[in-house]
Protein backbone atom coordinates (compact mmCIF):
# COMPACT_ATOMS: atom_id res chain seq x y z
CA UNK A 1 0.00 0.00 0.00
CA UNK A 2 1.38 3.32 -1.19
CA UNK A 3 0.59 6.86 -0.16
CA UNK A 4 1.64 9.85 -2.29
CA UNK A 5 1.33 13.28 -1.00
CA UNK A 6 2.23 16.19 -3.35
CA UNK A 7 0.67 19.45 -3.00
CA UNK A 8 2.38 22.35 -4.97
CA UNK A 9 3.31 24.25 -1.84
CA UNK A 10 5.26 22.06 -0.01
CA UNK A 11 8.54 23.91 1.54
CA UNK A 12 11.36 22.29 -0.61
CA UNK A 13 13.82 24.87 -2.10
CA UNK A 14 12.25 24.17 -6.32
CA UNK A 15 15.29 21.40 -7.05
CA UNK A 16 14.52 19.38 -3.98
CA UNK A 17 10.93 19.20 -5.11
CA UNK A 18 11.36 18.08 -8.61
CA UNK A 19 13.44 14.94 -7.82
CA UNK A 20 11.10 13.90 -4.57
CA UNK A 21 7.92 14.38 -7.70
CA UNK A 22 10.47 12.29 -10.14
CA UNK A 23 11.06 9.44 -7.42
CA UNK A 24 7.23 9.44 -6.55
CA UNK A 25 6.06 8.64 -10.10
CA UNK A 26 8.41 5.64 -10.16
CA UNK A 27 6.95 4.66 -6.79
CA UNK A 28 3.98 5.11 -8.81
CA UNK A 29 4.47 3.12 -11.62
CA UNK A 30 5.44 -0.27 -9.91
CA UNK A 31 2.47 -0.25 -7.61
CA UNK A 32 -0.07 0.16 -10.35
CA UNK A 33 -1.69 -3.42 -10.08
CA UNK A 34 -2.44 -2.17 -6.13
CA UNK A 35 -3.89 1.26 -6.94
CA UNK A 36 -7.10 1.24 -7.76
CA UNK A 37 -7.94 5.20 -7.01
CA UNK A 38 -5.70 8.06 -7.55
CA UNK A 39 -5.97 11.52 -7.67
CA UNK A 40 -3.55 13.71 -9.15
CA UNK A 41 -3.28 17.55 -8.15
CA UNK A 42 -7.54 17.81 -7.92
CA UNK A 43 -8.27 21.25 -7.68
CA UNK A 44 -11.87 23.20 -7.78
CA UNK A 45 -12.93 26.15 -7.61
CA UNK A 46 -16.40 27.80 -7.25
CA UNK A 47 -17.18 31.19 -8.42
CA UNK A 48 -13.96 32.74 -7.37
CA UNK A 49 -13.56 30.63 -4.76
CA UNK A 50 -10.90 27.82 -4.43
CA UNK A 51 -12.15 25.11 -2.42
CA UNK A 52 -9.61 22.24 -2.86
CA UNK A 53 -6.45 23.00 -4.21
CA UNK A 54 -3.94 20.55 -5.58
CA UNK A 55 -4.67 17.24 -3.91
CA UNK A 56 -2.98 14.02 -4.45
CA UNK A 57 -3.60 11.16 -2.95
CA UNK A 58 -3.74 7.15 -4.14
CA UNK A 59 -5.47 4.35 -2.72
CA UNK A 60 -4.99 0.80 -2.80
CA UNK A 61 -7.27 -2.07 -3.86
CA UNK A 62 -9.24 -3.22 -0.70
CA UNK A 63 -8.51 -0.31 1.52
CA UNK A 64 -9.64 1.83 3.68
CA UNK A 65 -8.98 5.56 3.82
CA UNK A 66 -10.90 8.07 5.51
CA UNK A 67 -10.56 11.90 4.70
CA UNK A 68 -10.60 13.39 7.90
CA UNK A 69 -11.43 17.47 8.70
CA UNK A 70 -13.12 20.10 9.94
CA UNK A 71 -16.71 20.41 8.38
CA UNK A 72 -16.82 22.52 5.47
CA UNK A 73 -12.92 22.10 4.69
CA UNK A 74 -14.15 20.82 1.34
CA UNK A 75 -13.44 16.96 2.41
CA UNK A 76 -17.24 16.17 0.82
CA UNK A 77 -16.47 18.24 -2.48
CA UNK A 78 -13.56 15.76 -3.17
CA UNK A 79 -15.70 12.63 -2.08
CA UNK A 80 -18.01 14.38 -5.03
CA UNK A 81 -15.86 14.82 -7.55
CA UNK A 82 -14.44 10.65 -7.12
CA UNK A 83 -17.84 10.05 -7.23
CA UNK A 84 -18.21 11.95 -10.46
CA UNK A 85 -20.71 14.23 -9.71
CA UNK A 86 -18.60 17.28 -9.64
CA UNK A 87 -15.97 17.86 -12.23
CA UNK A 88 -12.53 19.39 -10.55
CA UNK A 89 -11.87 22.21 -11.97
CA UNK A 90 -7.75 20.72 -12.57
CA UNK A 91 -5.98 17.77 -12.24
CA UNK A 92 -8.06 14.65 -12.42
CA UNK A 93 -9.80 11.24 -10.92
CA UNK A 94 -8.82 8.60 -12.34
CA UNK A 95 -10.44 5.31 -11.00
CA UNK A 96 -9.81 1.55 -11.98
CA UNK A 97 -7.38 2.72 -14.97
CA UNK A 98 -10.01 5.39 -16.14
CA UNK A 99 -10.33 9.23 -16.00
CA UNK A 100 -14.00 9.51 -13.96
CA UNK A 101 -16.10 12.34 -15.51
CA UNK A 102 -19.67 11.23 -14.71
CA UNK A 103 -20.73 8.03 -12.39
CA UNK A 104 -19.76 5.40 -13.02
CA UNK A 105 -21.12 1.54 -11.81
CA UNK A 106 -17.79 0.15 -9.95
CA UNK A 107 -18.41 3.13 -7.58
CA UNK A 108 -21.64 3.01 -4.97
CA UNK A 109 -21.91 6.06 -2.46
CA UNK A 110 -23.54 6.32 0.69
CA UNK A 111 -24.33 10.44 1.73
CA UNK A 112 -24.97 11.57 4.52
CA UNK A 113 -28.22 10.93 4.98
CA UNK A 114 -30.23 8.06 3.41
CA UNK A 115 -32.12 9.29 0.81
CA UNK A 116 -34.20 6.54 0.51
CA UNK A 117 -37.23 7.11 -2.12
CA UNK A 118 -40.63 6.85 0.32
CA UNK A 119 -42.62 4.69 -1.37
CA UNK A 120 -40.42 1.98 -1.88
CA UNK A 121 -39.94 -0.58 -0.17
CA UNK A 122 -36.18 -1.69 1.81
CA UNK A 123 -35.95 -4.05 -1.39
CA UNK A 124 -37.05 -1.75 -3.45
CA UNK A 125 -34.99 0.59 -2.49
CA UNK A 126 -31.79 -1.48 -2.11
CA UNK A 127 -33.13 -2.81 -6.30
CA UNK A 128 -32.85 1.06 -7.31
CA UNK A 129 -29.47 1.08 -8.49
CA UNK A 130 -30.15 -2.58 -10.53
CA UNK A 131 -33.07 -1.03 -12.14
CA UNK A 132 -31.42 2.14 -13.25
CA UNK A 133 -28.47 -0.03 -14.78
CA UNK A 134 -31.05 -1.98 -16.33
CA UNK A 135 -30.16 -5.16 -15.30
CA UNK A 136 -32.05 -8.09 -14.70
CA UNK A 137 -33.82 -7.45 -10.97
CA UNK A 138 -34.51 -11.06 -10.41
CA UNK A 139 -30.98 -12.02 -10.57
CA UNK A 140 -29.92 -9.76 -7.84
CA UNK A 141 -32.91 -10.05 -5.32
CA UNK A 142 -31.00 -13.19 -3.55
CA UNK A 143 -28.28 -10.77 -3.19
CA UNK A 144 -30.40 -7.37 -1.90
CA UNK A 145 -31.61 -10.53 0.65
CA UNK A 146 -27.79 -11.14 1.72
CA UNK A 147 -26.88 -7.71 1.65
CA UNK A 148 -29.77 -7.15 4.32
CA UNK A 149 -29.24 -9.74 6.49
CA UNK A 150 -25.53 -8.19 6.34
CA UNK A 151 -26.96 -5.02 8.21
CA UNK A 152 -29.63 -7.46 10.16
CA UNK A 153 -32.57 -5.88 7.98
CA UNK A 154 -33.57 -8.93 6.14
CA UNK A 155 -36.89 -8.99 8.43
CA UNK A 156 -37.52 -5.78 7.14
CA UNK A 157 -37.65 -6.31 3.29
CA UNK A 158 -40.84 -5.20 2.49
CA UNK A 159 -40.80 -2.13 4.73
CA UNK A 160 -41.68 1.55 4.25
CA UNK A 161 -38.39 3.84 4.61
CA UNK A 162 -40.88 5.69 7.32
CA UNK A 163 -41.30 2.43 9.38
CA UNK A 164 -37.47 2.45 10.34
CA UNK A 165 -35.20 4.49 12.35
CA UNK A 166 -32.36 6.52 11.39
CA UNK A 167 -29.33 4.16 11.63
CA UNK A 168 -31.41 1.23 9.82
CA UNK A 169 -32.47 3.93 6.82
CA UNK A 170 -28.78 4.66 7.06
CA UNK A 171 -28.17 0.68 6.53
CA UNK A 172 -30.47 0.38 3.49
CA UNK A 173 -28.40 2.87 1.84
CA UNK A 174 -25.23 0.99 2.01
CA UNK A 175 -27.15 -2.07 1.02
CA UNK A 176 -28.23 0.05 -2.02
CA UNK A 177 -24.33 1.12 -3.00
CA UNK A 178 -23.45 -2.94 -2.33
CA UNK A 179 -25.98 -4.07 -5.00
CA UNK A 180 -24.42 -4.33 -8.06
CA UNK A 181 -20.86 -5.03 -6.70
CA UNK A 182 -19.02 -2.06 -7.12
CA UNK A 183 -15.29 -2.30 -6.21
CA UNK A 184 -15.06 1.30 -4.54
CA UNK A 185 -17.75 2.92 -2.07
CA UNK A 186 -17.42 6.29 -1.31
CA UNK A 187 -19.54 7.39 2.04
CA UNK A 188 -19.62 10.69 2.89
CA UNK A 189 -20.10 11.54 6.70
CA UNK A 190 -22.49 8.59 6.48
CA UNK A 191 -22.98 8.49 10.21
CA UNK A 192 -23.07 12.20 11.48
CA UNK A 193 -26.45 12.49 11.48
CA UNK A 194 -27.08 9.33 13.79
CA UNK A 195 -26.69 9.25 17.47
CA UNK A 196 -23.35 7.67 19.50
CA UNK A 197 -24.05 4.38 19.96
CA UNK A 198 -25.96 4.09 16.58
CA UNK A 199 -22.63 5.32 15.14
CA UNK A 200 -20.74 2.64 17.04
CA UNK A 201 -22.62 -0.24 16.03
CA UNK A 202 -22.69 1.24 12.76
CA UNK A 203 -18.65 1.28 12.33
CA UNK A 204 -18.58 -2.40 13.63
CA UNK A 205 -21.25 -3.27 10.75
CA UNK A 206 -19.24 -1.50 8.37
CA UNK A 207 -16.32 -3.01 8.97
CA UNK A 208 -17.95 -6.88 8.64
CA UNK A 209 -19.23 -5.63 5.36
CA UNK A 210 -15.69 -4.03 4.10
CA UNK A 211 -13.94 -7.32 5.33
CA UNK A 212 -16.48 -9.86 3.69
CA UNK A 213 -17.21 -8.16 0.40
CA UNK A 214 -13.42 -6.65 0.19
CA UNK A 215 -14.16 -3.35 -0.97
CA UNK A 216 -12.00 0.00 -1.21
CA UNK A 217 -13.96 2.30 1.08
CA UNK A 218 -13.05 6.17 0.95
CA UNK A 219 -14.65 7.37 3.96
CA UNK A 220 -15.56 11.37 4.76
CA UNK A 221 -15.44 12.14 8.61
CA UNK A 222 -15.16 15.21 10.65
CA UNK A 223 -14.98 12.41 13.48
CA UNK A 224 -11.29 11.56 14.56
CA UNK A 225 -12.21 8.73 16.94
CA UNK A 226 -14.40 6.87 13.89
CA UNK A 227 -11.59 7.60 11.24
CA UNK A 228 -8.34 5.82 13.32
CA UNK A 229 -11.09 2.91 14.46
CA UNK A 230 -11.99 2.34 10.90
CA UNK A 231 -9.15 2.96 8.60
CA UNK A 232 -5.98 1.59 7.28
CA UNK A 233 -4.54 5.32 6.54
CA UNK A 234 -6.10 8.82 7.21
CA UNK A 235 -5.74 11.94 5.27
CA UNK A 236 -5.96 15.16 6.81
CA UNK A 237 -7.47 17.91 5.28
CA UNK A 238 -6.72 21.80 5.71
CA UNK A 239 -9.11 24.71 5.78
CA UNK A 240 -10.09 26.87 3.06
CA UNK A 241 -8.94 25.90 0.42
CA UNK A 242 -8.48 22.24 1.61
CA UNK A 243 -5.43 20.56 1.21
CA UNK A 244 -3.94 17.49 2.40
CA UNK A 245 -1.99 18.99 5.75
CA UNK A 246 -1.45 15.21 7.08
CA UNK A 247 -1.45 11.60 6.56
CA UNK A 248 -1.23 8.69 8.80
CA UNK A 249 -1.44 4.75 8.38
CA UNK A 250 -3.44 3.11 11.41
CA UNK A 251 -1.40 0.07 12.70
CA UNK A 252 -3.75 -0.99 14.81
CA UNK A 253 -4.55 -4.96 14.11
CA UNK A 254 -7.61 -6.44 12.43
CA UNK A 255 -10.25 -7.48 13.18
CA UNK A 256 -11.48 -4.52 15.35
CA UNK A 257 -13.64 -4.55 18.52
CA UNK A 258 -15.35 -1.70 19.76
CA UNK A 259 -12.93 -2.02 23.32
CA UNK A 260 -9.81 -1.00 20.99
CA UNK A 261 -11.24 2.37 21.70
CA UNK A 262 -10.28 2.75 25.32
CA UNK A 263 -6.69 1.51 25.20
CA UNK A 264 -3.38 3.32 24.57
CA UNK A 265 -2.35 2.72 20.71
CA UNK A 266 -5.65 3.87 19.94
CA UNK A 267 -5.59 7.26 21.57
CA UNK A 268 -2.22 7.82 20.83
CA UNK A 269 -3.43 8.08 17.36
CA UNK A 270 -6.69 10.04 18.17
CA UNK A 271 -4.10 12.40 20.02
CA UNK A 272 -1.59 12.70 17.02
CA UNK A 273 -4.20 13.90 14.71
CA UNK A 274 -6.32 16.17 16.69
CA UNK A 275 -2.64 17.94 16.79
CA UNK A 276 -2.51 17.84 13.21
CA UNK A 277 -5.71 19.44 12.84
CA UNK A 278 -5.06 21.93 15.16
CA UNK A 279 -1.93 22.94 13.78
CA UNK A 280 -3.58 23.26 10.56
CA UNK A 281 -5.86 25.54 11.66
CA UNK A 282 -2.96 27.49 13.41
CA UNK A 283 -2.09 28.74 9.63
CA UNK B 1 -46.74 5.15 10.83
CA UNK B 2 -50.43 4.55 10.93
CA UNK B 3 -50.70 3.26 14.56
CA UNK B 4 -54.65 2.80 15.29
CA UNK B 5 -57.27 2.38 12.74
CA UNK B 6 -59.31 5.79 12.94
CA UNK B 7 -62.96 4.68 12.23
CA UNK B 8 -63.76 6.74 9.29
CA UNK B 9 -67.27 7.82 10.74
CA UNK B 10 -65.73 9.36 14.27
CA UNK B 11 -64.35 12.19 12.55
CA UNK B 12 -67.94 12.58 10.38
CA UNK B 13 -69.81 12.79 13.99
CA UNK B 14 -69.45 16.10 14.77
CA UNK B 15 -70.00 17.85 11.03
CA UNK B 16 -73.08 15.47 10.80
CA UNK B 17 -74.51 16.82 14.41
CA UNK B 18 -73.77 20.37 13.18
CA UNK B 19 -75.25 20.07 9.64
CA UNK B 20 -78.48 18.34 11.33
CA UNK B 21 -78.97 21.09 13.65
CA UNK B 22 -78.66 23.71 11.17
CA UNK B 23 -81.29 21.67 9.34
CA UNK B 24 -83.55 21.66 12.34
CA UNK B 25 -83.06 25.46 12.84
CA UNK B 26 -84.27 26.06 8.66
CA UNK B 27 -87.04 23.88 9.14
CA UNK B 28 -88.76 25.30 12.49
CA UNK B 29 -87.83 28.60 11.59
CA UNK B 30 -89.07 28.67 7.87
CA UNK B 31 -92.77 27.17 9.26
CA UNK B 32 -92.92 29.70 12.46
CA UNK B 33 -92.42 32.62 10.41
CA UNK B 34 -94.73 30.84 7.78
CA UNK B 35 -92.53 31.71 4.62
CA UNK B 36 -93.73 31.31 1.40
CA UNK B 37 -91.86 28.35 -0.70
CA UNK B 38 -91.39 30.36 -3.36
CA UNK B 39 -88.75 32.07 -0.85
CA UNK B 40 -87.53 29.49 1.07
CA UNK B 41 -88.36 25.89 0.94
CA UNK B 42 -88.22 23.56 4.34
CA UNK B 43 -85.67 21.18 3.80
CA UNK B 44 -88.69 18.56 4.27
CA UNK B 45 -90.20 19.74 1.27
CA UNK B 46 -87.04 19.46 -0.72
CA UNK B 47 -86.36 16.16 0.50
CA UNK B 48 -90.03 15.29 -1.02
CA UNK B 49 -89.43 16.77 -3.90
CA UNK B 50 -85.99 15.04 -4.04
CA UNK B 51 -88.20 11.26 -3.06
CA UNK B 52 -91.14 12.09 -5.32
CA UNK B 53 -89.92 13.76 -8.65
CA UNK B 54 -86.68 11.30 -8.86
CA UNK B 55 -86.67 10.33 -12.32
CA UNK B 56 -86.56 13.91 -13.75
CA UNK B 57 -83.76 14.73 -11.10
CA UNK B 58 -81.81 11.16 -11.76
CA UNK B 59 -81.81 11.97 -15.85
CA UNK B 60 -80.34 15.30 -15.21
CA UNK B 61 -78.19 14.49 -12.80
CA UNK B 62 -76.57 11.39 -14.92
CA UNK B 63 -76.14 13.70 -18.14
CA UNK B 64 -74.45 16.07 -15.61
CA UNK B 65 -72.37 13.60 -13.62
CA UNK B 66 -71.31 12.17 -17.42
CA UNK B 67 -69.99 15.39 -18.60
CA UNK B 68 -68.08 16.13 -15.06
CA UNK B 69 -66.59 12.39 -15.05
CA UNK B 70 -65.53 13.07 -18.79
CA UNK B 71 -64.47 16.74 -18.52
CA UNK B 72 -62.23 15.47 -15.07
CA UNK B 73 -60.31 12.91 -16.92
CA UNK B 74 -59.62 15.00 -20.32
CA UNK B 75 -58.06 17.57 -17.56
CA UNK B 76 -56.20 14.99 -15.51
CA UNK B 77 -55.12 13.41 -19.03
CA UNK B 78 -54.42 16.38 -20.45
CA UNK B 79 -52.74 18.22 -17.55
CA UNK B 80 -50.34 15.93 -16.68
CA UNK B 81 -49.45 15.19 -20.09
CA UNK B 82 -48.59 18.79 -20.89
CA UNK B 83 -47.04 18.60 -17.14
CA UNK B 84 -44.58 15.70 -18.94
CA UNK B 85 -43.68 17.78 -21.85
CA UNK B 86 -42.81 20.59 -19.86
CA UNK B 87 -40.32 18.84 -17.95
CA UNK B 88 -38.53 16.76 -20.91
CA UNK B 89 -38.69 19.86 -23.05
CA UNK B 90 -36.76 23.16 -21.97
CA UNK B 91 -38.23 25.18 -25.30
CA UNK B 92 -42.07 24.06 -24.56
CA UNK B 93 -41.84 25.19 -20.70
CA UNK B 94 -40.14 28.62 -21.65
CA UNK B 95 -42.37 29.26 -24.55
CA UNK B 96 -45.81 28.01 -23.23
CA UNK B 97 -45.68 27.57 -19.79
CA UNK B 98 -46.12 31.34 -19.27
CA UNK B 99 -48.56 32.10 -21.78
CA UNK B 100 -50.52 29.55 -19.89
CA UNK B 101 -50.42 30.96 -16.78
CA UNK B 102 -50.90 34.36 -18.43
CA UNK B 103 -53.36 32.77 -19.74
CA UNK B 104 -55.32 32.32 -16.72
CA UNK B 105 -56.62 36.29 -16.90
CA UNK B 106 -59.68 35.14 -19.12
CA UNK B 107 -62.15 34.21 -16.42
CA UNK B 108 -63.30 30.75 -18.27
CA UNK B 109 -67.15 31.09 -17.85
CA UNK B 110 -66.87 34.68 -19.59
CA UNK B 111 -66.64 32.06 -22.57
CA UNK B 112 -69.44 30.37 -22.12
CA UNK B 113 -71.62 31.83 -24.55
CA UNK B 114 -68.43 31.95 -27.41
CA UNK B 115 -68.30 28.38 -27.37
CA UNK B 116 -72.34 28.41 -28.26
CA UNK B 117 -71.21 30.63 -31.35
CA UNK B 118 -68.61 28.21 -31.97
CA UNK B 119 -69.57 24.46 -30.96
CA UNK B 120 -73.46 25.33 -31.27
CA UNK B 121 -75.41 23.90 -27.97
CA UNK B 122 -75.33 20.57 -26.73
CA UNK B 123 -73.28 18.95 -25.10
CA UNK B 124 -69.89 19.48 -26.31
CA UNK B 125 -69.49 22.89 -25.49
CA UNK B 126 -70.10 21.88 -21.62
CA UNK B 127 -67.35 19.64 -21.99
CA UNK B 128 -65.24 21.64 -23.45
CA UNK B 129 -66.19 24.32 -20.70
CA UNK B 130 -65.69 22.06 -17.92
CA UNK B 131 -62.30 20.93 -19.42
CA UNK B 132 -60.90 24.39 -20.19
CA UNK B 133 -61.25 25.46 -16.52
CA UNK B 134 -59.92 21.77 -14.84
CA UNK B 135 -56.89 21.78 -17.52
CA UNK B 136 -54.81 24.61 -15.89
CA UNK B 137 -54.84 23.58 -12.01
CA UNK B 138 -53.85 19.66 -13.29
CA UNK B 139 -51.31 20.93 -15.08
CA UNK B 140 -49.67 23.16 -12.89
CA UNK B 141 -49.70 20.86 -9.82
CA UNK B 142 -48.20 18.06 -12.35
CA UNK B 143 -45.47 20.61 -12.88
CA UNK B 144 -44.82 21.56 -9.20
CA UNK B 145 -44.60 18.21 -8.30
CA UNK B 146 -42.37 16.82 -10.65
CA UNK B 147 -40.19 19.49 -9.77
CA UNK B 148 -40.55 19.32 -6.39
CA UNK B 149 -37.62 16.37 -6.06
CA UNK B 150 -34.90 17.74 -3.33
CA UNK B 151 -31.38 18.29 -5.39
CA UNK B 152 -29.86 15.31 -2.95
CA UNK B 153 -32.59 12.95 -4.66
CA UNK B 154 -31.30 13.67 -8.20
CA UNK B 155 -27.69 13.70 -7.18
CA UNK B 156 -28.50 10.06 -5.36
CA UNK B 157 -29.93 9.59 -8.60
CA UNK B 158 -27.25 10.04 -10.92
CA UNK B 159 -24.91 8.60 -8.66
CA UNK B 160 -26.85 5.39 -9.28
CA UNK B 161 -26.60 5.93 -13.16
CA UNK B 162 -29.79 6.74 -13.16
CA UNK B 163 -30.68 8.64 -16.56
CA UNK B 164 -33.09 11.42 -17.08
CA UNK B 165 -35.92 9.21 -18.10
CA UNK B 166 -35.61 6.56 -15.74
CA UNK B 167 -35.09 9.46 -13.20
CA UNK B 168 -38.63 10.64 -14.42
CA UNK B 169 -40.45 7.44 -14.26
CA UNK B 170 -38.64 6.50 -10.75
CA UNK B 171 -38.12 9.23 -8.85
CA UNK B 172 -40.20 12.42 -10.46
CA UNK B 173 -43.43 11.19 -11.48
CA UNK B 174 -44.14 8.68 -8.22
CA UNK B 175 -43.12 11.77 -6.10
CA UNK B 176 -45.70 13.98 -8.07
CA UNK B 177 -48.81 11.66 -7.34
CA UNK B 178 -50.11 13.54 -4.18
CA UNK B 179 -49.19 17.05 -6.06
CA UNK B 180 -51.74 15.35 -9.29
CA UNK B 181 -54.42 14.02 -6.61
CA UNK B 182 -54.52 17.48 -4.99
CA UNK B 183 -55.01 18.90 -8.20
CA UNK B 184 -57.38 16.41 -9.15
CA UNK B 185 -59.59 17.65 -5.82
CA UNK B 186 -59.51 21.07 -7.18
CA UNK B 187 -59.79 20.88 -10.57
CA UNK B 188 -63.59 18.50 -9.93
CA UNK B 189 -64.71 21.25 -7.86
CA UNK B 190 -63.94 23.78 -11.32
CA UNK B 191 -65.17 21.21 -13.52
CA UNK B 192 -68.48 21.11 -11.68
CA UNK B 193 -68.78 25.20 -12.02
CA UNK B 194 -68.15 24.88 -15.62
CA UNK B 195 -70.59 22.23 -16.45
CA UNK B 196 -73.14 23.84 -14.69
CA UNK B 197 -72.85 27.25 -15.74
CA UNK B 198 -72.55 25.74 -19.28
CA UNK B 199 -76.05 24.17 -19.02
CA UNK B 200 -77.37 27.47 -17.98
CA UNK B 201 -76.47 29.06 -21.73
CA UNK B 202 -75.90 26.02 -24.09
CA UNK B 203 -77.43 22.85 -23.28
CA UNK B 204 -81.22 20.94 -23.12
CA UNK B 205 -80.20 18.92 -20.45
CA UNK B 206 -77.85 18.23 -17.23
CA UNK B 207 -78.71 19.57 -13.63
CA UNK B 208 -77.99 23.48 -15.17
CA UNK B 209 -80.38 23.32 -17.04
CA UNK B 210 -83.11 21.89 -14.69
CA UNK B 211 -82.08 24.98 -12.22
CA UNK B 212 -82.45 27.43 -15.27
CA UNK B 213 -86.16 25.79 -16.05
CA UNK B 214 -87.03 25.39 -12.48
CA UNK B 215 -85.88 28.79 -11.72
CA UNK B 216 -88.26 30.56 -14.90
CA UNK B 217 -91.21 28.69 -13.44
CA UNK B 218 -90.65 29.93 -9.53
CA UNK B 219 -90.08 25.65 -9.27
CA UNK B 220 -88.19 26.82 -5.65
CA UNK B 221 -88.40 23.04 -4.02
CA UNK B 222 -87.37 21.74 -7.37
CA UNK B 223 -84.65 24.29 -7.89
CA UNK B 224 -83.16 23.31 -3.70
CA UNK B 225 -83.40 19.67 -5.02
CA UNK B 226 -81.36 19.87 -7.88
CA UNK B 227 -78.39 22.00 -6.18
CA UNK B 228 -79.13 19.44 -3.65
CA UNK B 229 -78.72 16.09 -5.49
CA UNK B 230 -75.65 18.04 -7.49
CA UNK B 231 -73.02 18.94 -3.84
CA UNK B 232 -74.32 15.16 -2.62
CA UNK B 233 -72.72 13.65 -6.07
CA UNK B 234 -69.86 16.14 -5.61
CA UNK B 235 -69.19 14.88 -2.31
CA UNK B 236 -69.63 11.34 -3.59
CA UNK B 237 -66.57 12.19 -6.26
CA UNK B 238 -64.28 13.74 -3.73
CA UNK B 239 -64.57 11.42 -1.80
CA UNK B 240 -63.86 8.60 -4.90
CA UNK B 241 -60.87 10.26 -5.47
CA UNK B 242 -59.63 10.68 -1.33
CA UNK B 243 -60.08 6.65 -1.95
CA UNK B 244 -57.90 6.27 -4.81
CA UNK B 245 -55.34 8.60 -3.39
CA UNK B 246 -55.07 6.50 -0.24
CA UNK B 247 -54.70 4.05 -2.33
CA UNK B 248 -52.00 5.02 -4.17
CA UNK B 249 -50.33 7.83 -2.10
CA UNK B 250 -49.74 4.50 0.64
CA UNK B 251 -46.63 6.32 1.85
CA UNK B 252 -48.05 9.55 2.93
CA UNK B 253 -50.11 10.07 6.23
CA UNK B 254 -54.05 10.90 4.89
CA UNK B 255 -53.83 14.42 4.14
CA UNK B 256 -57.41 14.82 4.29
CA UNK B 257 -57.77 12.81 7.79
CA UNK B 258 -59.56 15.47 9.54
CA UNK B 259 -58.16 14.25 13.15
CA UNK B 260 -54.42 14.91 11.66
CA UNK B 261 -53.53 12.07 13.89
CA UNK B 262 -52.66 9.42 11.76
CA UNK B 263 -48.86 9.02 12.61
Amino acid sequence: MTALVLTDQSPLPEGQKASLLGTSRAIREECIDATTLQLTNVGKIFDQLEAIRSISLAVAKGEFVSLLGPSGCGKSTLLLMVAGLITPTSGNVIVGGSDVRTPRADVGVVFQTPILLPWRSVLDNVLLPIEFLNLPRKNFIERAYALLKMVRLEDFAGALPRQLSGGMRQRVSICRALINDPSTLLMDEPFSALDAFTRDEMSVDLLRIWQTYQKTIIFVTHSIREAVFLSDRVFVLGNRPATIIDEMKIGLPRPRALEMMEENDFNQYVRHLRCSIEAGHAY
Amino acid sequence: MRTKKANPFDALYSPVAVTASLLALWEIGVRALHVNSVILPPPSEIMQVLIERRGLLLSHLSSSLFLIVCGLALSVVGGVSVAIAFTFSRKLREGVYPILIISQVVPKVAIAPLFIVWFGTGTLPCLLLGFLIAFFPMTINSVLGFQAVDEEIHRMARAFMGSKRQIFWKVQFPNALPYIFSGMKISLTLVIIGDVVSEFVASQEGIGYLIKLAGGLLDTPLMMAAITALSLSGLTLYWMISQLERRFVYWQVDPDSILGAGG
